[in-house]
């Protein structure tokens, strides 16, 4: 087209759009007013702009115009077909939405790196070791181990002289080297107000090697660390924000910490948590404050400062410039392994020494990745399988769809229309859908990732994964949703406008089966239908597996009775109470919560019967050596009466068990089944850590029934029971309340708050909460695989018949002449419905011999998820089946009634 | 009859056949096709429409806004001499070609 009439055919444009329009409307309300519903008619008419403009050839602006066209027809066109699109953006919403959800927690788990300047260049120091027996140069260890690769044991902890000695050795690869470890929690006091937090032993390096720079004031420095100077503190952004208002007004302030008053010289930046994403330290102090801090009942004994064979300190490092982890490995794991080998006492000792390890430190500690990065990988691969469902669904859809809209493809094609033209229409119908589908979907996300968070913290208030949708994750969610719509659009739409369209034309309403390429078609919704039943049913299983693993950890045998029980902690000796006043302050308090109109029972214990580690060591009958540890636990009197624990045999504590009276025990069955087989243990004196300067000679008293204590799973362990003030064990520290209650338990906890501040202000009352949701934050993981896994499998059963109702409807309609012709001929209305339903069986059956056989490789993934359960239990494999034949038969009965219900004669006539 | 576009011809023929009886407007033309082919043919208006221009800008039709006999303003299409004489030939053509299918059909 030239020029000029080009700019008249523009000029001209919209007096003649005008007029279309005018004749278009006229047509429009002529149908109306013939009886068709005014929407109808509009659907019929289809898009006015759109014919205006095939009315006229193409220019360049008209180009760009089209696209929007082709826009508010697919809007148009969704909306005209209401189910389809509902089924079709739900099931992509939900597919992407439990993506991103998945997606935002291994983001932030796995590839967020530390906030703070350059975080490619920091390194992790670890060593790893393959010890075999008992004998090993780690002889004192604090700080948590783990398997990797292939070390069977591995950890972040070294003595003190190993600092010095990286530090010294290291100029050539590191730029700085600096070392902290954990407080735990302590009792921190701000004018007057106690609580309970964990801060961080910092070397005078740590901030300057991290490269963070201060909020307000200053950051600790090499010369706060060191023995005698004076103590100093730096919080965190948000603690200096809660109890001092802002950054700046904490400077100068005084807190105690442990009673130990340190003044606040500078507060850590916004967003800075330290070098573990799993701990959110509110306070940081110099490493050799540990020398006036106690922790537990003393401060740190200066000698650990020289001991060699005593691993507590964690390290890390910050990399030259062009120095690569592996170069600073070869460097230092020399001289760390000369140094070690001279820690040896042994041949024994010096055969299994620590290897050196430096790894990445980009992304901090890996303490939450190792805890958490397995079920999340399990999770997200169930999500995935959700999303390849709802593809496979939508997929399937618009096959069907397309195979409907073959007559209108054909026509569009015969007046003209240009075929790029046609599958760029389909194609943005397709990407509309899933881009709605993706936009519901973020929704969804930001929901899943609230719920996934409520879920994976469960009430912990420690809980320090805060996941969120960064950009990373939208920009995911984005792609996600875009390749979907492409991927299901583009090979239906291809399909469409390949018609002959002759044959198309000539194909009567409701379609028949025709040429080649339409079994082709259905050949291919059906290779949908059948993985999409596969994957249900592998989904099917794993829900199966975990309810049942949940069920049997609910119906464990604790030995006690978890209802109605409050359960709290507090520290007094954090708080400044010592020896012997403490056992006053515990026992007075027993006693008055005891007193609280509605508790049946109070009593305490140096820690909660589960929820926590266990205190073990050897106890055993005088003269006997030890055969393992036991378990020991020291309660007030009426321990066992609170729990409801019952006795078999003597008596439990009581007032005659006092300071300086004679040292008495219970023990457990199973600790009598181990050194009393056939003996009466009543009477008995056994021996606490025989051979040990500290050793303790006690009488059993009582035989306790057997209960859960430090774990929910194995076979009972060996328990004794010691007074809590008779000082037979370990100094009185922290204690873990139990009050018996009639009624909800957490009616109570107003009462004790105020008891206790009544008591003493200063000792702040943390971690309450009830017995029985102590122990579902135990099962926390399993209760999360059981619920997700049990939405996941619904959904994704549901998705699956949705799939398979589309594909048996779309059958019948294009075999409604066949039909017709079949019940003219005599065929029953049951014959009928048994033809449907069985092609869906056959269907199923195809799904099902798929879907087992990969449960069966799968499961085995699960197993460690798993309890009580085997991965390949036949019940969860049978059950598993049954649900989905029935899901089956309920969606495909539904057009198989409708196929039988087919009145031949107006069949017969479509032909 | 050289390209694939026997459909299309298809489409102009019927609507030249029926402007043939009177001018007329888009909505009479494809009722008239829907009613008289018993439903089997359906002609939609995005098919129509662009046909009734195409035709127009060829010179085969005529079109003027009329008032419709139920009063209202409506684009009136009319067969031109030129559209008669194309009619003529369109349809001894399409006879021509559709007995030869139809003896094929019977006999082969």
């Amino acid at each position: 087209m030239g020029m000029w009439s080009r700019i008249r055919k523009t000029l001209r444009g919209d007096r003649h759009s005008v007029e279309i329009q005018e004749e278009l409307q006229f047509h429009l309300d002529m149908d109306t007013a013939g009886g068709h519903d005014q929407r109808e008619a509009r659907m019929r008419l289809g898009n006015v702009t759109r014919i205006q403009e095939e009315t006229r050839t193409m220019g360049i602006i008209e180009w760009l115009d089209s696209a929007l066209q082709d826009a508010r027809y697919g809007l148009r066109t969704i909306a005209a077909n209401k189910t389809f699109s509902l089924l079709a953006i739900l099931s992509l919403a939900l597919g992407i939405g439990a993506n991103t959800a998945m997606y935002s927690f291994m983001d932030s788990l796995l590839m967020r790196s530390l906030p703070v300047s350059d975080p490619e260049s920091l390194a992790v120091l670890n060593w790893g070791a393959n010890p075999t027996g008992r004998d090993f140069v780690m002889r004192n260890m604090s700080g948590s181990t783990w398997r990797e690769d292939k070390w069977l044991t591995a950890a972040g902890i070294f003595p003190f002289p190993a600092f010095e000695l990286i530090r010294a050795n290291s100029g050539a690869v590191f730029s700085s080297v600096f070392a902290y470890y954990p407080t735990r929690k302590v009792n921190v006091m701000v004018k007057g107000q106690a609580e309970q937090a964990s801060g961080e032993f910092v070397s005078g390096d740590y901030f300057h090697g991290l490269q963070v720079s201060p909020a307000a004031g200053r950051l600790i420095l090499p010369d706060d660390d060191r023995a005698g100077a004076a103590p100093i503190a730096v919080v965190s952004f948000a603690f200096s924000q809660r109890r001092f208002g802002d950054a700046a007004s904490a400077l100068g302030q005084s807190i105690l910490i442990n009673n130990v008053p340190f003044t606040v010289t500078g507060v850590a930046p916004p967003g800075f948590f330290g070098v573990d994403p799993a701990a959110a330290p509110e306070f940081y102090v110099p490493l050799h404050t540990n020398l006036v801090l106690p922790l537990r009942a003393r401060a740190t004994d200066p000698k650990v400062y020289l001991e060699q064979n005593s691993y507590w300190l964690e390290m890390m490092a910050r990399l030259r410039p062009g120095v690569s982890l592996a170069q600073a490995q070869t460097a230092l794991g020399p001289v760390f392994h000369q140094w070690v080998d001279s820690t040896a006492a042994n041949d024994r000792e010096r055969a299994v020494l620590p290897e050196l390890l430096v790894h990445v430190g980009a992304t901090g500690l890996n303490t939450l990745r190792r805890q958490y990065s397995k079920p999340l990988y399990v999770l997200l691969a169930m999500a995935g399988l959700i999303l390849a469902i709802a593809c496979a669904n939508i997929a399937n859809l618009l096959l069907a769809r397309a195979t409907a809209r073959r007559r209108e493809m054909a026509i569009r094609l015969s007046v003209g229309a240009g075929r790029f033209r046609v599958i760029r229409q389909l194609l943005t119908e397709s990407a509309l859908l899933a881009s709605i589908g993706g936009g519901v979907g973020v929704a969804f996300a930001i929901w899943g990732i609230r719920f996934l968070t409520f879920l994976l913290a469960n009430g912990r208030e420690d809980f320090t994964l805060r996941p969120d949708l960064n950009w990373h994750v939208l920009g995911a969610a984005v792609a996600l949703s875009l390749l979907t719509g492409l991927l299901f659009g583009l090979a239906p739409a291809l399909q469409s406008t390949r018609v002959d369209v002759i044959p198309a034309l000539k194909e009567a309403r409701a379609g028949q089966p025709g040429s080649q390429r339409s079994f082709r078609r259905a050949g291919l919704s059906h290779v949908l239908v059948v993985t999409q039943i596969g994957m249900s049913l592998l989904m099917l299983v794993a829900a199966g597996l975990f309810v049942r693993t949940l069920s049997n950890l609910q119906s464990i045998q604790l030995g006690f009775n978890r209802e109605n029980v409050l359960l709290f902690r507090m520290n007094a000796r954090q708080a400044g109470h010592r020896d012997p006043e403490i056992h006053t302050f515990y026992g007075d308090l027993q006693s008055r919560f005891g007193t609280i109109p509605g508790v049946l029972g109070a009593s305490a214990s140096q820690s909660p019967l589960l929820g926590q580690g266990t205190w073990s060591d050897p106890v055993v009958p005088v003269g006997q050596q030890p055969k393992a540890s036991t378990h020991i636990l020291m309660t007030t009197p009426d321990f066992f009466q609170t729990m409801q624990i019952p006795l078999v045999l003597g008596r439990a504590f009581d007032d005659r068990d006092q300071p300086g009276s004679s040292l008495v025990a219970v023990v457990s069955e199973a600790y009598v089944r181990k050194y009393f087989p056939d003996r009466n243990p009543l009477g008995q004196h056994v021996t606490i850590r025989p051979g040990r300067p500290e050793n303790r000679d006690v009488e059993i008293v009582g035989v306790a029934r057997d209960v859960r204590y430090g774990a929910l799973k194995g076979e009972f362990r060996d328990i004794a029971y010691l007074p809590f003030n008779q000082g037979s064990y370990v100094p009185v520290e922290e204690m873990t309340f139990a009050l018996r209650t009639s009624g909800d338990p957490l009616r109570y906890v107003n009462t004790v708050r105020a008891i206790v501040s009544q008591a003493d202000a200063r000792v702040p009352v943390t971690d309450i909460k009830t017995q029985a949701a102590q122990i579902d934050q135990i099962m926390n993981q399993e209760i999360i695989f059981a619920r997700l896994c049990t939405a996941f499998a619904i959904l994704a059963l549901l998705i699956a018949c949705i799939g398979l109702y589309g594909t048996m409807s779309y059958t019948v309609a294009r075999r409604t002449g066949e039909i017709g012709i079949r019940m003219a001929l005599g065929a029953q209305r049951g014959v009928v419905v048994w033809m449907v339903l069985r092609q869906a069986f056959v269907l199923a059956i195809v799904g099902l011999a798929i879907g087992l056989s990969s449960a069966l490789g799968l499961s085995r993934f699960v197993e460690s998820f798993l309890f009580g359960v085997q991965p390949n239990s036949p019940a969860a494999l049978v059950l598993a089946v049954a649900i989905l034949l029935s899901a089956v038969l309920v969606a495909s009965y539904v057009p198989a009634r409708k196929a039988s219900r087919i009145d031949p004669m107006t069949a017969v006539r479509h032909e | 009859m050289a390209k694939a576009d026997n459909l299309q011809g298809a489409l102009e023929l019927l609507v030249m056949k029926i402007l043939r009886r009177g001018p007329n407007h888009g909505f009479a033309v494809s009722s008239y096709i829907q009613q008289t082919s018993d439903e089997i043919l359906r002609v939609e208006a995005g098919s129509l429409y662009p046909a009734l221009h195409r035709m127009t800008e060829a010179g085969l039709l005529k079109a003027e806004w009329r008032i419709s006999e139920a009063g209202r303003r409506a684009r009136f299409y009319e067969l031109t001499a030129k559209g008669r004489r194309k009619l003529e030939t369109d349809e001894k053509r399409w006879r021509a070609v559709s007995g030869a299918v139809a003896k094929i059909l019977r006999t082969a």
